[in-house]
């Protein structure tokens, strides 16, 4: 396996921001899910993560409910 | 084999399900070279499986150049035992930046007359070293610029 780790590359480095993005694109899909499932609210999700209800419930509601998970009104 | 329209539809339902599996919200040039590396009885797919770039070793690659990459920034993830989040199955990614210029170099090499099918696809993605194809398939120790050489060859003599 090559080693691609060079901090002093701009290519690493950029490479570096697109992988962030994934993971924070994945942990925020398998946390509000986890959330979720524990019976959060849409508003307690919202709040931690620093937007509104709306735009979480826009982005994960659909994918939710059709994993089945049971969702609060509110 | 199909004719030119069933292979590009084929190949960008196979990387739309590629794209939504993974929960993007768009289809990079990854998620196409995944659908090329499992697109059986093509010339395409063979020279990938020789290279050892089999559906299973891109995958590895590509998770191996998402450690690496975040190994950049400091952050150390194991990206196996990372949770998994139920992929939205309804979601329709859109075409990404990275596979639209894949699709631009693809239609840019000769001979461009051609018809397009999955060999222009292959010269198309390995057209670059930029971008995650590149950098997960120097993870995974493969010579890219060679095998790009290869598959334009393979274009060149008329391999669809």
């Amino acid at each position: 396996m090559t080693e691609l780790v060079d901090p002093g590359d701009p290519a690493a480095g950029l490479a570096a921001v697109v992988a962030l993005r994934r993971l924070a694109d994945r942990l925020e899909d398998s946390q509000v899910e986890r959330a979720m499932r524990a019976g959060w609210s849409w508003s307690d999700v919202a709040e931690v993560l620093g937007v509104t209800r709306q735009a979480v419930h826009k982005k994960h509601a659909r994918r939710l409910m059709a994993a089945g998970v049971a969702l609060r009104r509110r | 084999m199909s004719d030119h329209k069933d292979v590009r539809a084929i190949l960008v339902h196979a990387a739309r399900d590629e794209a939504r599996r993974e929960g993007s919200r768009t289809i990079e040039a990854e998620h196409v070279l995944l659908a090329l590396a499992a697109f059986e009885d093509s010339a395409a797919a063979r020279l990938l499986a020789d290279a050892g770039l089999t559906e299973d070793a891109i995958r590895t690659a590509l998770e191996q150049e998402w450690e690496q990459s975040l190994a950049v920034a400091g952050v150390a993830v194991r990206a196996g035992l990372l949770p998994e989040a139920t992929p939205d199955r309804e979601r329709d990614p859109q075409i990404g930046e990275s596979t639209k210029l894949m699709l631009r170099r693809a239609m840019d090499a000769e001979p461009k007359r051609a018809r397009f099918g999955p060999m222009r696809v292959l010269v198309g993605l390995l057209a670059t070293d930029r971008g995650r194809v590149a950098r997960a398939l120097e993870a995974a120790g493969v010579d890219r610029a060679a095998l790009h050489a290869k598959a334009t060859e393979a274009l060149a003599a008329g391999t669809a």
